[in-house]
């Protein structure tokens, strides 16, 4: 069967199961668009507002349905607008195959009309990145980038294919297998099981590997059977349910106060699918201070790369717990438990003390809106203090709801996510919780969810100015606000109802509850909700520092 | 600062030597010397890299060029095989 490249393409798509594409059309990629077009009834191709939307929807459609994501677009700018989203998916490890087009073989590196060396641009942002030269290649390309992008440790994988590439014809074979030599580490626990039987306060941090992996349910397991207390990286949020004793929560420099404590007293360490990064630990000197730490990572290049482990366990983080779990004995320190939830009740209270500016605020919202929706709801977020709010306080139940910049740090991430994570979910309510900063980035994809019927609830923490950037201006720089105030005069309720979504802004707890309890189903809604730009996310552990160090106002 | 050689077997592509160089200079590592040969195979070449750095250096450069799709093996040297 001969076939052009762009009908390679799409039978490759096909064959990797790919039913939802992200993209944006352009000249390099119009062959390829004219077979999506007569591919439309087993491919969906989702139009966003602008190449980046589509690179982080494409992003939320993995992080929620565990699939690698596929996002498509033109050569030159088309290609370059998708950078920050390449990153961000390298970062947060998200399975992510990125088509682009570039201009025909013959014209490539002669700085011909929107050409740029994409391959050259993302190779320090991707697990691998090809330009396809002959259409005879582009079969076996695409094969191994879906490979690539889904195996080991996800990431994206960026396939460039000029535009003559896309109308030339060739051979197709189907199912043929891929030559893939990467060797796989065989994880040894036989050391690790003697670390933990004679541990008398262990303590687990567990990450993304978890949720990649699918390995929950184990984790509690063994956090059960061995009476160890879990926190959690911001990319582990959601591994266990809120309501899990034992879950603190988020750790690290925003951390919650039980999580970070837990983690500096205790006497062994064990990292699962995690990469102690800066903003985990802190100071890491302090960090590893007397305790053995044993790291399970399936990346080898993680382990004791941030801070020296003991044990070095390379794997998958499902596989290792399986067999921990069967290889450790229970264990139970009353003491150590009891110590736990002493800290569980100082949080409490020291909890109660952070907002000092009337009702609504942070904490309240996302509480009232963690309350009033179903524990399969995706909550995204955008990058900021509502981020940490939202990781700090929201109650999530289950993996795979949590779509956050965790390593990038990307403010503008978090409406496009929302919107793939919707589509993932057969177009199922997301919630968004964004600032008024973050949300100025990206929120030309309104008119992507309003065109699409997505009914994503964008909740806007709106304090007037870049709030983590102010907190950092307040505690470390006299208070001089250089650049962090927005005084925007963007009406955000009259905003969402110019695109076609349902704008509102409230100003109490009662307001947030009456336009929550009334959403319409087929459109966003905006609510535009002030808070103080005073408040601050807290607790806090200075860049650099460690737990002695944490800042808890109140 | 200990010297150190890495032996790598790769493949014989446009781009793979432009992967493994900017792992260097990711973390700031000068590359000492550098030898690139095409093997008998002509799919593949030998690449001998000279850098200096400690143990840790040692171990992460290791690692980070390991995981590269195109390169197939990484061997580090002692002083004594070079």
């Amino acid at each position: 069967m001969k076939l052009n490249g762009a009908q390679i393409v799409i039978k490759q798509l096909e064959a990797h199961g790919v039913d939802t594409v992200f993209g944006y059309p352009g000249g390099a990629v119009l062959t390829l668009y004219d077979e999506l077009y007569k591919a439309s009834d087993k491919i969906h191709h989702v139009l966003t507002a602008h190449e980046q939307g589509a690179a982080h929807a494409a992003d939320g459609y993995a992080r929620v349905s565990g699939k690698t994501g596929v996002v498509i677009a033109t050569s030159g700018p088309g290609a370059t607008n998708l950078v920050t989203g390449i990153a961000n998916a390298y970062l947060d490890s998200i399975p992510l195959v990125a088509i682009t087009g570039n201009v025909s073989v013959p014209l490539l590196g002669r700085d011909s009309f929107q050409e740029v060396n994409i391959m050259g641009i993302t190779n320090s942002i991707v697990k691998h990145n090809f330009v396809v030269r002959e259409v005879e290649s582009l079969e076996e390309t695409l094969r191994e980038a879906f490979h690539i992008a889904g195996s080991g440790r996800c990431g994206p994988v960026l396939v460039d294919i000029p535009k003559n590439v896309q109308s030339d014809m060739c051979a197709y074979h189907g199912n043929q297998p891929i030559a893939i030599s990467k060797q796989l580490c065989t994880p040894d626990i036989t050391e690790a099981v003697k670390l933990i039987a004679d541990s008398k306060r262990p303590y687990i941090y567990a990450g993304g590997g978890i949720i990649a992996s699918g390995a929950q349910e184990n984790l509690q397991k063994l956090s059960e059977k061995i009476a160890a207390p879990v926190g959690l990286s911001l990319m582990g949020l959601g591994a266990l349910s809120c309501n899990y004793p034992l879950n603190l929560g988020l750790k690290g420099m925003h951390g919650r106060y039980a999580a970070n404590t837990a983690a500096f007293e205790c006497d062994l360490i064990l990292a699962l699918g995690t990469r102690f990064s800066d903003r985990a630990t802190g100071d890491v000197d302090a960090y590893q201070k007397e305790k053995s730490i044993i790291h399970v990572d399936i990346d080898i290049a993680e382990i004791s790369k941030n801070v020296a482990s003991h044990i070095e366990i390379c794997g998958d983080v499902g596989d290792v717990l399986n067999q921990l779990l069967s290889a450790v004995p229970e264990k139970r320190s009353t003491e150590w438990i009891e110590r736990i939830n002493a800290l569980k009740d100082e949080q409490k209270k020291q909890e109660s003390g952070y907002s000092c500016i009337g009702a609504f605020t942070p904490k309240n919202i996302i509480e009232t809106v963690s309350r009033l929706f179903s524990g399969d709801t995706v909550v995204a977020t955008d990058v900021g203090q509502h981020q940490m709010w939202t990781a700090q306080y929201y109650n999530l139940k289950q993996p795979r709801t949590f779509l956050t910049s965790g390593g990038l740090g990307a403010m503008g991430f978090g409406l496009g996510a929302a919107i793939g994570g919707s589509f993932a979910k057969d177009k199922q309510r997301t919630i968004l919780f964004t600032g008024d900063g973050s949300f100025g980035m990206n929120l030309i994809e309104l008119a992507t969810a309003v065109t699409n019927d997505i009914p994503v609830v964008v909740i806007v923490l709106n304090n007037q100015s870049l709030g983590l950037p102010r907190q950092w201006q307040t505690m470390f720089y006299e208070q001089r606000y250089s650049q962090s105030g927005l005084d925007r005069k963007t009406d955000f309720a009259a905003l969402a109802n110019a695109f076609g979504a349902s704008g509102h802004r409230v100003e109490c707890l009662a307001e947030l509850e009456a336009v929550l309890g009334g959403l319409p189903s087929d459109r966003p809604t905006v609510i535009d909700c002030p808070i103080g730009c005073d408040e601050v996310v807290l607790p806090m552990i200075p860049p650099g520092g460690s737990v002695k160090d944490m800042v808890l106002g109140g | 600062m200990d010297k150190f050689t890495v032996e790598l077997i790769v493949a014989n592509k446009y781009g793979v030597l432009n992967r493994i160089t900017a792992l260097y200079a990711k973390r700031g590592y000068n590359i000492d010397s550098l030898y690139v040969n095409e093997t008998e195979d002509s799919n593949v070449s030998r690449i001998l890299i000279s850098s200096k750095g400690d143990e840790y250096t040692r171990t992460q450069m290791v690692r980070q060029i390991s995981k590269l799709h195109d390169v197939k093996k990484v061997v580090l040297m002692s002083q004594v095989e070079i």
